[in-house]
């Protein structure tokens, strides 16, 4: 006799689709196969999480059609279903998944849809937001040395792309004019995705504050989200990025992971999950970093 | 935390609430016992949270989860456990539901309320995790009797027998889903009455009704709990013999799929204050809601 934990695992692999003989072994036939009731089980499993990535990426659902998106969704959720069972928590890696999806080649821009879409639904849900006021963020300010670690807005999502998708993403909305057309040669996006009060919004950014914003977003320390804006946009002004991100209501803390020595590796970490410390490749430069003014 | 909403005392009869009704419910505030909400839908931050506060300051809320998943062998989500524990404490709501089922394995959630076998090995581990669960909440919890389409070779324990027994063992209450019971006989060639019959009626703290779909599968008829139609007939006349048997417990009008205008959902709520009514002049009731 199988245990309970051996029994739900083969369960478990019934219902995805990787085979069902242990399980149905276990199952009563009675008048109906044990595959044919565990089917009835796995065909609820599928259509659910089926329509709940539906929900999360319905303009790619336009974008292809319905049965293709069907077919996508079933083949994912083969290979990467839920781990949690809040299901807006589901779907973070189906834009990675449909990037890599032979079936997808002929729609290049499908997979950067699908990050915005990603994007705005986590915005959607992302934790409630306290921006940092004008006094505190001054008295952190005042000493900075470029090893801090930014928190921002749990909601920002920073997401860049070849392809107009915001455009994309626009003319497929239902109140849009079906005769829109999209010019795909319209050329790259950076694009910033956050919630304000119970909306979520996006707009566009200049090369250097997208790739500030993106490396802290990302954990990395201060001189080095600098080091970054600067590969990207030469002219990259710090005091006003500083000052733009105040005024954006975007900082919710500053932390100061303890160094250790002689690696950039940060030795501690904010109390918030989302700041996530990377190593630094790069030494940081103290001079960069000017002090605060409004 | 909740101030000034109403008293946590569910009425009669509730509908989960669904978000095509939200809109019209908080602008016209229709006579309502109670709301029900799935807990899982408002772990997150944003305007759902916000939502769910203001409908609370109007009306008894239910949190019915959907993803302890309480008959999982690898344990419960401590993670998750604590998210649904923060909402109670800041919904303050009048009941705390989940399912006796599992839906979790291998770290893979399925989205949906899996059967256990009844076995003592489940009974033990069950009893374990409603206790853990309780004691997180500082509250009992309801655990609902699920659908099933299927029962394992090794299993026992008639599940109404093991729902009794888990209420004794831990203290928590049940939620019996009527529709549930007349699904799960049809598909398992079980006698609804006696299934009814076997359940303690002190234990019993909510019912739920709800619409079934006749599929065919192989050529046989399967019954599939999909909440997508009004209550049917049969399972009326059996929620009359529950509450002839459990006395006037505060039921739920449930609707997950093709989801109708909310008066259709009020109409349904009204023919079971009816049933609850007819009861309550048999037994010298005056109010069930009192």
């Amino acid at each position: 006799m199988t245990s309970l934990r051996e029994l739900q695992r083969d369960v478990g692999r019934a219902l995805l689709g990787h085979g069902d003989e242990a399980a149905a072994a276990a199952v009563v036939e009675d008048g109906l196969t044990a595959q044919a009731r565990l089917g009835i089980y796995r065909h609820h499993v599928f259509t659910t999480l089926t329509a709940a990535l539906q929900a999360t990426f319905p303009v790619v659902g336009r974008l292809v059609d319905e049965r293709f998106f069907a077919y996508a969704a079933d083949q994912y959720i083969r290979v990467d279903p839920p781990a949690s069972p809040c299901l807006f928590e589901y779907g973070a890696t189906f834009p990675a998944f449909l990037g890599g999806f032979p079936a997808c080649e002929g729609l290049r821009y499908l997979a950067d849809v699908a990050r915005l879409e990603w994007a705005l639904s986590r915005a959607l849900h992302a934790p409630d937001h306290v921006a940092l006021e004008a006094a505190a963020l001054r008295a952190q300010l005042s000493e900075v040395d470029g090893q801090e670690v930014f928190s921002l807005d749990p909601s920002l999502s920073l997401v860049a792309s070849p392809w107009p998708i915001d455009r994309i993403w626009r003319v497929n909305q239902p109140e849009a004019d079906p005769d829109a057309t999209v010019d795909l040669s319209a050329g790259e996006v950076r694009l910033e995705v956050r919630r304000l009060g119970d909306d979520v919004v996006f707009r566009g950014l200049d090369p250097g504050v997208f790739a500030f914003r993106h490396a802290l977003t990302d954990g990395y320390r201060l001189a080095e989200a600098v080091e970054r804006a600067r590969s990207a946009d030469e002219a990259f002004d710090l005091p006003a990025a500083l000052a733009a991100i105040h005024r954006d209501g975007l900082l919710a803390g500053i932390a100061r992971p303890a160094r250790s020595a002689g690696t950039e590796r940060s030795g501690g970490r904010s109390a918030d999950p989302a700041n996530r410390c990377q190593p630094s490749p790069h030494p940081t430069r103290r001079a960069d970093i000017p002090v605060w003014g409004e | 935390m909740i101030s000034g909403g109403v008293a946590v005392t569910p009425g009669p009869v509730g509908i989960g609430l669904r978000a095509p009704h939200v809109t019209e419910i908080m602008a016209d505030h229709p006579r309502i016992g109670w709301l029900e909400v799935h807990t899982e839908n408002y772990l997150g931050g944003g305007p759902a949270g916000r939502t769910l506060v203001a409908i609370r300051q109007r009306y008894p809320l239910s949190l019915h989860g959907v993803g302890l998943s309480l008959g999982s062998a690898e344990g419960l989500d401590r993670r998750h456990l604590a998210r649904v524990v923060e909402l109670a404490r800041r919904i303050e709501p009048a009941l705390v539901s989940e399912h006796l089922s599992w839906s979790v394995a291998g770290g893979v959630y399925f989205n949906h309320l899996l059967p256990l076998p009844y076995t003592e090995e489940s009974l033990a581990l069950v009893t374990a995790h409603v206790s853990q669960a309780q004691e997180a909440l500082g509250r009992p919890l309801l655990v609902e009797n699920p659908s099933s389409y299927l029962r394992f070779r090794h299993s026992p324990i008639p599940e109404p027998e093991f729902l009794g027994e888990l209420a004794r063992r831990t203290g928590c209450g049940l939620l019996c889903d009527v529709n549930n019971v007349f699904v799960s006989c049809a598909n398992l060639a079980l006698d609804p009455g006696a299934y009814l019959a076997a359940l303690p009626p002190a234990a019993i703290g909510e019912i739920h009704l709800a619409g079934h779909a006749r599929n065919d599968a192989d050529g046989q008829a399967v019954l599939i709990d999909d909440h997508g139609s009004r209550v049917a007939g049969p399972v009326w006349d059996l929620y009359e013999r529950a509450v002839a048997r459990f006395g006037p417990r505060p039921t739920l009008i449930e609707w997950d799929t093709d989801i109708p205008a909310l008066d259709v959902l009020l109409d349904e709520a009204r023919t079971a204050e009816r049933v609850l009514g007819r009861r309550d002049a048999r037994e010298g009731v005056r109010d069930v809601a009192a």
